[in-house]
């Protein structure tokens, strides 16, 4: 029966992987709007033109936290009916839109992975991250869950970010293969545990 | 006014009480003030604290506020994210400038300064205030807190440099200098000083209230503020308001001082009034009465006073009158008219006039009284008072005492006369209507006395004789008074002359008529007196019966004449003595059995004493005379009867007496002829008599032949006198006896 179920899960017609992964802080909440991320040991993945969007409403950047892999260009689309002026001093992005209003022309290209902090210089409370990473395995948590799906088989690190977090959970080296489902749970402050 | 007066101690006391209450209110205002001081320089100090607590928070948030304001920049911001070491401290530099800071410092968000304004002192190190640090990083906030670096105060803040999230951290440091003490000393009032070291010497300046207070500091370094209040400072207001007290306790204790003497003055002014009207009265000066116009207490006092001073004054008069007046007659008595006297005697020395008094003495006033009874007696007394005032209106007259009164008077003239006339009248009491007579002794000055004693004496002894010689009237005989004299020092002399043996006794002769012989021997005393010479027994033997010595007198004679007897009979020579006893003797009932003791004594027959009473002796008492007379006879003694014919003794007495012998008194005798026919009568009468009753008779005073011839003639048994002869010393009588012959 058991195995019976075993086959069943194993012959779903995925190409990859799948990484389920659990964030949870110190005191065994769950941590939402955590950045899972694996990047593949000893290889190159190919860069992807990919574009993505750090909206601004209501006097905030929507999303809080937004994961893009190396080279995505990020489009800083104004819906407010005041200016932005868009700021980081990241030093894996370091740039600025001088107050604006509506779309700027050019979007701005991550080229370099890393977290950039952005912030509004005339909205002190704006404050937003992209998250750079150089993998396209990467999800955000809902209620301390994420999943990174159709994962090539292979030895990858995992890793945890999130904006509070204190120290960054030590990341995980993990070999997944095709079709495999792998759970893993970072406790924030903790050494992580293999289940 | 005297320390010890009213007014003075009342003074004493008041300012006492006031200095003891106001020094009472200045010490306790002192201590008050005191507490006060220390009370509100303790919560200066206190406060000051708070104030210094507050200043410094207030001014690390100010700065806290100014650095977050100053790294929100976003130049710097810029700078610190992505310029080079020597960039970021030079914008450290300009930046910290623009606050005012001393020291910047740039942190990561390791806590490891990278870069600081104090020349890399603290680079690639920890920040050296770690635990701001930590305060500032677990909230992405700011911190503050007081440091010591390089041994100054500091006031560092440290903010987060956000971009929008913290991307390092910038600390500033401040100095706690001047200003920041000026600040809480302007609040406070207070002179402040910060302290890394202990703050010794400052501290314990007596002349402050000193406060160390301990910063909170952030890195256990220990900073202390020195908070101090000037004392004379806080003292100012207390020190006033103790100036103040002060003047006012001294302007109440002058008050009060004033206040006093006014009062003690309405009291002792009124006080000294009394005092002085007590005085007068002391001295006896009641004409000035006390005058006090008060109505309160010392008021009424004075009126007591006054009172008092009439009373007193009207009882010293009553007493003054009773003591100078006669009780009965209401006249003055003899002090009052010795001084009225002596007042007369001085105005009439003066004047070279005469003064003088009459002293008056009813005769047989006792009489009256004991017949009539002592009632009657004051009466009439009253009546004698109220004649002589009327007859002398404008004179003194004094009742002396008893009987006695006495009338001052400028001279003699008219005087007697005027005092009959007043006693012409019978004086009338009740029923009975009796006839006053009054014997006057009058004296006067010049002539008699000059003192109102003397004057008194001799108007007495004039009185004297004028009753002697029931006279009526007397004045003084100058020279009567010597007399008198004499009579008083011989009546104190006489208690001596027995014990001096200055009595002697001489005998004179009782001759038989019809035989010549001597039968008795008359003893008779004779005193010899160291001044006086020798005197008769008529000159003493009344003063001695005056004075109670008689007795012994008798006594004495008794038993000198017994002895002489016993000696002469021893002798041969057979005598009868006769003695002579006086009426005084009769009343000593011891004299019988003395006499029965002597004779016994001396072996003589008592029938060899005779013993001579004078008629009048024995009628003074006649029935007790007998009496003792049968005694005496019943122990065989014999008895005369003296002076035969003056007495006016009865027949009957006679008859009754147990007698032996008729003396015939010489009165009679003396100028006895055959012509003086009544002395002749009465002598032969009188001898017929006593020979018809059986007796004896004898003529004394026999002092010339012829009345011894007459005696002869009538038969007489016995004669006496100076014609046989005159009272002879014991051994003289002997011989005469012996020659056996008359003169």
């Amino acid at each position: 029966m058991v195995r019976f179920l075993l086959a069943l899960i194993v012959a779903t017609p995925l190409l990859g992987a799948t990484l389920t992964v659990r964030v949870s802080d110190a005191r065994g909440r769950a941590v939402s709007d955590a950045v899972v991320y694996a990047l593949p040991e000893g290889r190159q993945l190919p860069l992807e033109k990919k574009t993505a969007m750090m909206d601004q409403k209501n006097r905030m950047f929507i999303p809080h936290v937004l994961a893009v892999q190396t080279g995505t260009s990020v489009n800083f689309p104004n819906n407010d009916d005041v200016r932005h002026h868009v700021y980081s001093f990241s030093p894996a992005k370091t740039f600025q839109l001088p107050l604006y209003k509506g779309t700027p022309a050019n979007p701005e290209v991550f080229d370099r992975a890393g977290v950039v902090t952005l912030g509004c210089n005339i909205h002190d409370q704006m404050s937003a991250f992209i998250v750079v990473v150089d993998t396209p395995y990467f999800a955000k948590t809902v209620n301390g869950a994420a999943e990174l799906a159709d994962v090539d088989a292979g030895r990858y690190t995992v890793h945890v970010w999130y904006p509070d977090m204190r120290t960054e959970p030590r990341p995980r080296s993990i070999a997944v293969t095709a079709g495999e489902r792998v759970s893993l749970t970072f406790v924030a402050g903790r050494p992580n545990v293999r289940p | 006014m005297s320390a010890r007066s009213f007014q003075a101690r009342l003074l004493y006391l008041l300012i006492a009480v006031l200095a003891i209450a106001e020094t009472g209110t200045l010490v306790s205002v002192h201590y008050a003030g005191q507490r006060a001081i220390k009370r509100t320089v303790d919560d200066e100090l206190s406060v000051g604290t708070r104030v210094f607590d507050r200043v410094l928070e207030m001014r690390a948030r100010t700065l806290a506020d100014q650095l977050r304001v100053l790294v929100s920049d976003f130049a710097f911001r810029d700078t610190i994210a992505i310029a080079d070491l020597k960039t970021i401290t030079s914008a450290l530099e300009n930046h910290g400038k623009r606050i005012g800071a001393d020291v910047v410092v740039l942190i990561d968000l390791d806590g490891n300064v990278k870069t600081d304004t104090v020349r890399g002192r603290w680079q690639g190190k920890p920040f050296p205030f770690a635990t701001m640090f930590r305060q500032a990083d677990d909230r992405a906030g700011d911190a503050s807190a007081t440091v010591t670096f390089a041994g100054q105060p500091y006031q560092f803040v440290i903010v987060p440099v956000l971009a929008p999230r913290p991307i390092a951290y910038i600390a500033a440091g401040f100095a706690i200098d001047e200003r920041v003490l000026a600040d809480v000393a302007r609040v406070s009032s207070l002179d402040v000083s910060i302290w890394t070291s202990p703050p010794r010497g400052r501290a314990t300046n007596p002349d402050f209230a000193s406060l160390v207070h301990p910063l909170r500091t952030g890195d256990g370094s220990r900073v202390n503020a020195l908070l101090q209040r000037s004392l004379a400072e806080a003292r100012k207001p207390f020190t006033l308001l103790e100036q103040q007290i002060f003047a006012l306790s001294a302007i109440v204790l002058i008050a009060a001082v004033f206040a006093a003497v006014l009062f003690a003055r309405t009291v002792s002014r009124p006080l000294q009034v009394l005092a002085a009207g007590a005085g007068r009265i002391g001295r006896g000066e009641y004409e000035q009465p006390v005058v006090l116009k008060q109505e309160d207490e010392l008021g009424q006092l004075a009126g007591a006073f006054n009172s008092m001073q009439s009373a007193i004054a009207a009882r010293e008069e009553q007493i003054m009158f009773q003591a100078t007046h006669d009780s009965l007659t209401g006249l003055p008595n003899r002090k009052l008219f010795l001084d009225r006297m002596a007042a007369a005697i001085a105005a009439a020395k003066r004047t070279r006039g005469t003064a003088g008094m009459v002293m008056m003495d009813v005769d047989r006033f006792k009489e009256i009284n004991d017949t009539l009874g002592h009632q009657f007696g004051d009466q009439l007394l009253i009546e004698i008072g109220r004649r002589l005032t009327q007859t002398f209106p404008n004179g003194t007259i004094a009742r002396l005492g008893g009987d006695e009164f006495a009338v001052l008077i400028d001279h003699e003239r008219d005087v007697t006369e005027r005092v009959e006339a007043a006693f012409e009248q019978p004086v009338v009491l009740g029923d009975v209507s009796i006839d006053v007579n009054a014997s006057l002794g009058i004296a006067t000055y010049p002539e008699h006395a000059d003192d109102a004693g003397t004057l008194l004496r001799r108007a007495d002894v004039a009185m004297y004789d004028a009753k002697r010689n029931q006279s009526g009237v007397a004045v003084y005989d100058l020279g009567r008074d010597e007399h008198s004299v004499r009579r008083l020092s011989l009546m104190t002399d006489l208690r001596q002359a027995i014990a001096r043996d200055e009595l002697e006794l001489y005998f004179q002769p009782k001759v038989d008529v019809r035989t010549e012989q001597v039968l008795h021997a008359e003893a008779l005393v004779r005193w010899n007196h160291t001044a006086h010479g020798v005197m008769r027994p008529d000159e003493f033997i009344p003063l001695a019966e005056q004075s109670g010595r008689i007795g012994l007198i008798t006594k004495w004679v008794i038993r000198k004449a017994i002895a002489q007897c016993a000696a002469w009979r021893a002798d041969g020579l057979d005598l009868t003595v006769a003695v002579n006893l006086s009426a005084l003797d009769l009343f000593d009932s011891e004299l019988p059995t003395f006499i029965s003791g002597l004779l016994s004594e001396a072996g003589l027959p008592p029938e060899k004493l005779l013993l001579e009473i004078t008629e009048s002796a024995i009628m003074k008492d006649a029935a007790y005379a007998q009496k003792v007379l049968r005694d005496l006879k019943r122990r065989g003694m014999c008895l005369a009867i003296d002076d035969f014919g003056t007495g006016y003794s009865s027949l009957a007495h006679l008859k009754r007496l147990p007698v032996d012998e008729l003396k015939i008194d010489k009165s009679f005798v003396l100028n006895l002829s055959e012509k003086a026919s009544d002395d002749l009568v009465i002598v032969r009468s009188t001898i017929e008599l006593g020979h018809n009753m059986g007796l004896t008779v004898i003529a004394e005073g026999v002092e010339s032949a012829e009345a011894w011839r007459v005696l002869k003639d009538l038969g007489c048994d016995m004669a006496q006198g100076y014609f046989m002869s005159a009272p002879l010393p014991a051994s003289k009588f002997r011989d005469w006896v012996l020659r056996g012959r008359l003169r």
